[in-house]
């Protein structure tokens, strides 16, 4: 009150906790280049997230690779090896800002031979240009992004389609296997969604799909923690996808924005076919929209859930007995990704380098018979051929309908 | 042309979103009466509502209620949430403000301390409840009531609106008629006369929190039927209600529920024209435009007039 006095603060300080940065686990191998005498060891490594809200995701991948390590060195897989295999993990939160700091502790590997990861997009982007220089081959499970492909990293790998596989994909499924002709665009405003948003509108046409409208509805507050959009939003934009008079959405976004709008559109009278993409492929979809809004909605991926080769039949029950819990989202990509790599190395034999692993990862004649797909390469490392699945909820059930590019 | 197709239909989304905006924005309109400070932690007080009900009505219900059990549990959510808003308000108070007050700190430090404790609040619930997002079970089954103009009234609006309106008449003719609202009123006129004449500044201002936790603590329960619980749940209301108080006058109770009707239904009808993503910038535009003319806002500030 009164004013021009010399001010005691009274600051009740939200104590800082600094988070100790250095937690990441590092290397389990241990044993140097030399121990086994005259056979060499090798470190396989993993980078993604290992803690913050998308850990699950860098479990599921981890402990895929360090079961193929296991399986490598028991000769299960590949048979008697000329070299052991170590495995490491490093984590990089899936943040671009965390990234650099778990790459440098990744190249401090003594041995290291190849990486799987890393995991994210963002991530990648922020790691790829060190280990591009490092020189070390880097096959990622799970990262989508386009442009990963071609900025021009020798290095780079990954076996997944990306974006641009699933927009056009989706629009092809929609108009020549569905058969509908009007479609609402929405993204979430996310650089992933606006892209992929983007992906689908420019194939629309060509596949018989009338975009009568795209929408922009930023992802909410009701779903990501501290973004900006409003989740009262839903409500008239359901609405309003009615009176367009289209008979299909198509969302680009992630699960629990989407299950909120799907939730509007019904309760709107919205009786059209509902589409969206992998970050919707989730059973929190089914759980949040409830499971009369969810049933009949088609769900793309760039990754295949309900796998029935011979080999994930072997790999599902010893992943579960090595981690603990049943393998996810991405686990069989990590798999393969590491088994490649393996591949690589058995062909090479003991004195492989870490430049051969990469020369023998661009080889044309390189393919790999893994549990998710045939591994192959295109030249800018993008995975060659066709990989993404659609999906349909079914009673309540995301169930896989088949590959549909 | 987009506004006059399907005119009613937005109009009712708008009335129903509007309700919301107005029950939150009490809380900041009372609290700013009172003691002229922005209670940032406001939209957390919002949050733990939702959850309070989340958890009532999680233990609740069995089954797919209906009939007048339905009405009981929607009472019942609603209590939930009312009590542990008015709960996290009470604490709020106790804790992040009457010790600056006691010392007569400068605004600023409430300021500060209010952020504080919205953070607190806020990763505690990350921790506590979890990062996912969570559906509060239902106490009956949304449909068509009537229709209004054409427009399909769903039972989550009826709700939505008549616990809100039932809400926003008891608080008027609490703060113009009752001996709290007195002591509310002179508080927010002149506290150190309030003081001088017998009233109880400590109660009157942590009632003042209550009352505005209660409400918010209900409103985080309406929010959550539509749209589930969620840590995060209370930023952008929040924000919005505190826009809403600002646009009706803040510090003035009709201000702020009229103020909270006309964001909801201007963000509504702005949805049927154009891009989902600009909803924000004619909303503010709104405001900006009405603070130009009228800077203190549509029904101007001051709880001491309110009645």
């Amino acid at each position: 009150m009164q004013t021009g006095r010399t001010i005691r603060l009274v600051v009740p300080l939200a104590a800082a906790a600094l988070a100790a940065a250095a937690c990441g686990s590092s290397s389990s191998g241990g044993n140097g280049s030399n121990s086994g005498g005259s056979t060499p060891t090798f470190t396989i490594a993993y980078q993604g997230p290992l803690s913050g809200g998308n850990q699950q995701l860098g479990l599921n991948m981890s402990f895929a690779v360090k079961l193929a390590v296991n399986q490598a060195n028991a000769g299960t897989t590949f048979g008697k090896l000329p070299f052991k295999l170590a495995f490491a993990q490093e984590d990089d939160q899936g943040t671009d800002t965390a990234a650099p700091a778990a790459v440098a502790k990744v190249l401090q590997i003594q041995n290291l031979i190849a990486v799987v990861g890393p995991a994210f997009s963002g991530a990648t982007a922020a790691s790829e240009p060190t280990y591009s220089k490092a020189g070390v081959a880097t096959v990622s499970p799970s990262a989508t992004n386009p442009t990963l492909a071609t900025s021009g990293w020798n290095n780079f790998f990954r076996v997944v389609a990306d974006d641009n596989a699933q927009g056009p994909a989706d629009a092809l499924y929609m108009g020549k296997t569905e058969g509908l002709k009007k479609a609402y665009v929405i993204d979430d405003a996310s650089s992933y969604g606006a892209g992929l948003a983007k992906a689908f509108l420019g194939a629309a046409s060509s596949n018989g799909l009338t975009v009568v409208k795209h929408d922009t509805a930023p992802a909410s507050s009701q779903c990501v923690q501290g973004s900006t959009g409003n989740v009262q939003q839903y409500g008239p934009l359901a609405q309003k996808v009615k009176a367009s008079g289209a008979d299909s959405v198509f969302y680009a976004g992630y699960y629990c924005d989407f299950a909120l709008l799907a939730k509007q559109l019904r309760s709107a009278g919205f009786t059209g076919q509902m589409v969206s993409d992998d970050g919707s492929n989730d059973a929190h979809y089914v759980s949040q929209a409830g499971t009369s809004v969810a049933n009949g909605t088609l769900l793309s991926c760039a990754c295949q859930e309900t796998i029935t080769s011979a080999g994930f039949t072997a790999f599902a029950p010893a992943f579960k007995a090595l981690a603990g819990f049943p393998s996810g989202t991405y686990s069989a990509e990590a798999y393969d990704a590491a088994n490649s790599i393996i591949d690589v190395m058995k062909e090479k034999g003991a004195s492989v380098t870490k430049a051969d692993v990469i020369s023998g990862l661009h080889a044309t004649g390189f393919s790999y018979q893994g549990i998710s797909k045939d591994v192959k390469f295109a030249a800018n490392g993008n995975y060659a051929g066709s990989a993404v699945y659609m999906y349909k909820v079914v009673k309540g059930v995301i169930k896989e309908i088949g590959l549909i590019s | 042309m987009c506004l006059t197709q399907h005119f009613s239909t937005y109009f009712v989304q708008g009335l129903a979103n509007g309700f919301l905006y107005a029950l939150i924005a009490l809380g900041y309109t009372l609290v700013y009466g009172v003691l002229q400070l922005i209670n940032f932690a406001h939209s957390e007080v919002f949050m733990l509502g939702g959850f309070g009900s989340y958890f009532v009505l999680q233990h609740a219900i069995h089954g797919q209620p209906h009939g007048f059990m339905s009405v009981l549990l929607v009472l019942a959510g609603l209590l939930g949430g009312a009590l542990a808003g008015g709960l996290a308000a009470f604490v709020l108070e106790r804790v992040a403000y009457r010790p600056l007050r006691r010392r007569n700190a400068p605004k600023l430090a409430y300021l500060i301390s209010a952020i504080g404790a919205s953070f607190f609040l806020l990763t505690m619930a990350g921790k506590e409840f979890g990062r996912q997002q969570a559906s509060i079970k239902h106490p009956y089954t949304n449909g068509t009531v009537f229709t209004f103009f054409g427009a399909q009234v769903q039972t989550d609006y009826v709700v939505v609106a008549v616990t809100g309106l039932i809400m926003l008449v008891f608080l008027d003719r609490l703060v113009a008629k009752t001996r709290l609202g007195q002591g509310i009123r002179a508080v927010a006129q002149d506290a150190d006369t309030a003081g001088l004449m017998g009233v109880d500044i400590d109660r009157v201002i942590v009632l003042t929190f209550v009352i505005g936790g209660v409400l918010g603590g209900a409103a985080g329960f309406l929010f959550g039927l539509q749209n589930g619980v969620f840590y995060g749940m209370g930023t952008v209301p929040g924000i919005k209600a505190f826009t809403a108080a600002v646009l009706g006058g803040i510090g003035n109770v009709r201000g702020a529920v009229l103020g909270g009707l006309l964001l909801g239904i201007v963000e509504s009808l702005s949805i049927s024209c154009i891009n989902t993503s600009w909803t924000d910038v004619v909303a503010f535009v709104i405001l900006v435009l009405v603070l130009l003319v009228k800077p203190t806002g549509i029904l101007g500030e001051s709880l001491g007039r309110s009645a």
